[in-house]
């Protein structure tokens, strides 16, 4: 009980925020020079014709009230039409966005156990074989830029092996993760780094506690300290890392999207910046700005269950 | 359990890796360039271009030697004094089924001559009305003689959609499965991504196209669609870069054949402000670069120097025309003449000209110009080059026909509309000739004309030529028969699997 009414005061709180962002992409928007009619329509059109298709998508209303019919249509929760293509933005999100949540997923169960298997391991034996090789091994997995990463693999595995697909989405659920492997490996290689580096310490700092000498001195086992005590007491903080991560790979899935053809939010919202095709930026930017919400609140009632002494 | 689980798993992942290899019989296309809107008459721009050609027939063809060829009308007269045109229809029918009638295509084509919402409509000025004259036959007439008329039957927005359909649905009817006359229907569109497209079994030629279907997958990393090509999950992959001709044509399975284009290349000085609106201080730009050098280096010489403001692909195209030629001490020399030696420029370019951008810069400022380059975005590119605020920039066009009409109406024309692609070159004699050319029937004369407009055009650097270069585009040898042609159409009806 106490936890659903948490979950619906963060939700309200989380209007205000959607409101914000809302003004702030529609103020960008608006701001960013470049004309979607002439963009759409193509070089050869007239002045006239350009002018005459503007007014039709009454994009020469008064700023306000384009925004105030925005507005409106939103709290009915019409998230408007594609300039573009005309149908409504969110059927394009339910296009594109399953695609990346399943990229995220996908990738974040790449991540995960390679990062718990590695920190802990390093942890046992500070700079110890396997930490320094674990150690420099992270290190490159954070300096190769991912596009360049993402292209080698795509050459390699793809061209040369032909083990993987390098684009696209497939059409059932095993050609899913067929065609998802390379980017979501080429993301997990740049985020298992981070987040091992910081489990480690972590551990690291636990392990030293007093309380781990304590449960010792009365007999417990070292596996059985570790398990119970300084792993639980370890994860919160690379936790609240994850979901940042989680968060930030949601919306910047732009470059392994590009690289491997994958039909995404982040082609989406590439292709609609660059066609000035409004309402889909905007559209687009509400969802990701609600994932980030649902994220972040999901991390925090975790985050409660491990440790009941944050406040729910 | 577990173990029959596993199995499963790996009988369907067999599964799935066989039926790529089964015999395939759509044709893949990855292109930067993207399909918006289905409706010929909305979008001129490159990937709508491509995707109306596979959708709607038009009245004539072009076979593949680039000749016009009967299609949609099987036949046609045209009056002695060139003002009235009649076709004779072909027993065809659209891909609901329905016969293409000659009110079909009356419709269609006033829409694009007439309707305000045209967005090229620049070939069909001179057009008084189409009228359908009983079910089979099609008069046009025009209000002054247009030489090149009859080629622009088979330009990409003549193409012919269905009134009834369009009128029962409207705008709608092209936001997902318009009625098809050309060799291909909508099948599925996924916008932003691809259109799926399925033999029209209603299709006029019959035996055509040889292919169930087509995707148009959109791809806009150059490297991306490298891979794909090379990873054999694409059939053609429109536009290699030069730089990556050579790794293409190595790898077994794809080739990249050089195909005649209509493009050109050139730097679009704006006539209407310092310091390009003074002839001399172009002279001086243009005597500056050395064209050789920079094609040699921004095609890896797979491209010919340009010589005029005109496309080479182009009939009357003038070879003996010329830009000044490179002599940057003359160039510094003009430049102090004028009082412009130190003049500051900048150079507007979108990211494709990033090389360019460079080779300009050291070119200009070493014969005494001070260059500084502003980055841009297509979008905001466009956005200034129509309101003409920039001083110099670098862009390429095309023309959809081999006439030199509509080249010279977008290229060096003042007064049609597009102020000379926005350059702002305004040259009273020129555009009395533009016009002049249009409704001139004798060939030799024409060719003059077209001769004097390039000749003066070029002279007075309306744009600075810099090259013309090849399609580029790489093709699976499983296919054959697909090209690109210079108008930007697919063969794609003419293209079937070898095996």
């Amino acid at each position: 009980m106490k936890s659903l009414r948490f979950i619906v005061s963060r939700m309200l709180q989380s209007v205000p925020v959607l409101f914000g962002v809302s003004i702030v992409t529609f103020l960008l928007m608006i701001a960013t020079p470049g004309d979607p009619i002439r963009l759409l329509v193509g070089v050869r059109a007239s002045e006239e014709t350009i002018a005459l298709i503007r007014d039709r998508y009454g994009l020469d209303d008064p700023i306000l009230s384009q925004y105030f019919t925005y507005l409106g249509n939103l709290l009915q929760g019409d998230l408007g039409a594609s300039l573009r293509f005309k149908v409504p933005v969110s059927d394009l999100v339910g296009q594109f966005y399953p695609v990346t949540l399943f990229l995220v997923v996908y990738s974040i169960i790449l991540i995960l156990p390679p990062v718990v298997v590695l920190s802990v391991w390093s942890a046992k034996r500070p700079n110890g074989l396997a930490d320094q090789v674990i150690r420099v091994l992270g290190v490159m997995g954070l300096a190769i830029p991912v596009f360049w990463m993402a292209l080698l693999l795509a050459r390699f595995f793809g061209v040369t092996l032909g083990w993987f697909p390098v684009s696209g989405f497939g059409d059932t659920f095993i050609e899913h993760l067929h065609h998802l492997f390379l980017p979501a490996l080429s993301t997990a290689i740049w985020v298992i780094p981070i987040l091992t580096r910081n489990l480690r310490s972590a551990l690291l700092d636990e392990m030293n506690r007093d309380y781990v000498l304590a449960g010792m001195s009365k007999g417990l086992g070292e596996a059985q300290v570790f398990r119970t005590h300084v792993f639980p007491n370890s994860v919160l903080p690379t936790l609240n890392l994850f979901a940042v991560i989680v968060a930030y790979l949601l919306g910047g899935s732009v470059i392994v999207e590009t690289v491997y053809a994958v039909p995404g939010m982040g082609k989406l919202m590439v292709d609609s910046i660059l066609a000035r095709d409004y309402f889909v930026v905007q559209g687009a930017t509400l969802v990701f700005a609600l994932t980030t919400i649902v994220v972040m609140l999901a991390v925090d009632l975790i985050s409660g269950l491990i440790d009941p002494r944050i406040n729910t | 359990m577990l173990n029959s689980r596993r199995l499963a798993c790996a009988t369907i992942v067999a599964a799935s890796i066989a039926s790529g290899v089964m015999a395939q019989d759509v044709v893949r296309i990855a292109s930067p360039n993207k399909v918006t809107v289905l409706d010929p008459i909305a979008s001129a721009a490159a990937g709508n271009i491509e995707a109306f050609g596979q959708l709607y027939a038009r009245l004539l063809r072009r076979d593949t030697s680039g000749a016009l060829q009967p299609a949609l009308a099987e036949s046609w007269t045209v009056s002695k004094d060139g003002l009235t045109y009649t076709f004779e229809l072909h027993d065809a029918k659209f891909s609901d089924g329905t016969d293409i009638t000659a009110q079909d295509v009356a419709f269609s084509l006033n829409r694009v001559a007439k309707d305000e919402a045209s967005s090229y409509p620049a070939a069909f000025v001179p057009v008084k009305a189409f009228t359908a004259i009983d079910d089979d036959t099609v008069e046009l007439t025009l209000e002054y003689p247009s030489a090149p008329m009859l080629s622009y039957m088979e330009i990409f927005n003549a193409g012919i959609v269905s009134m009834d359909d369009v009128q029962a649905r409207g705008d709608e009817a092209f936001l997902t499965t318009p009625v098809s006359s050309g060799p291909f229907m909508v099948e599925v569109w996924k916008p932003n991504d691809r259109l799926i497209l399925k033999a029209n079994p209603y299709y006029w030629r019959e035996g055509y196209p040889k292919v169930a279907g087509a995707e148009l997958i959109e791809i806009s990393d150059d490297n991306t669609r490298g891979s794909m090509i090379m990873a054999g999950e694409i059939d053609a992959n429109r536009g290699v870069p030069f730089a990556q001709v050579d790794e293409m044509n190595a790898n077994d399975g794809v080739t990249v054949p050089l195909e005649p284009s209509t493009l050109i290349y050139e730097i679009m000085p704006n006539h209407a402000v310092a310091p390009f609106d003074n002839i001399n201080v172009r002279k001086a730009a243009a005597m500056a670069l050395h064209r050789e050098a920079m094609v040699k280096a921004m095609t890896l010489g797979k491209a010919v120097v340009a010589n005029s403001t005109l496309p080479n692909a182009l009939t009357y195209y003038a070879a003996d025309v010329a830009a000044p030629s490179y002599d940057p001490a003359a160039a510094r020399a003009l430049l102090e003449a004028e009082g412009a030696l130190g003049a500051e420029v900048t150079l507007m370019v979108t990211p494709q000209f990033e090389q360019a951008a460079t080779l300009l810069k050291a070119q200009w400022d070493a014969a005494g110009f001070k260059t500084s380059v502003e980055r841009v975005d297509p979008g905001l590119w466009w956005d200034r080059l129509t309101k003409g605020e920039y001083q110099v920039t670098v862009n390429w066009w095309y023309n959809e026909t081999e006439d030199p009409d509509l080249a010279v109406r977008w290229a060096v024309c003042g007064t049609c509309g597009n102020k000379s692609y926005y350059t702002n070159y305004n040259n009273e004699e020129v555009n009395a000739m533009v016009e002049a050319a249009l409704r001139e029937q004798d060939d030799t004369k024409r060719s003059a004309i077209y001769g004097e407009i390039q000749r003066i055009s070029t002279e007075e650097l309306a744009q600075i030529p810099l090259y013309y270069p090849p399609f580029a585009n790489a093709y699976s040898t499983r296919i054959k028969g697909l090209t690109l042609t210079p108008s930007l159409q697919w063969t794609l009806e003419e293209a079937e699997f070898v095996e």
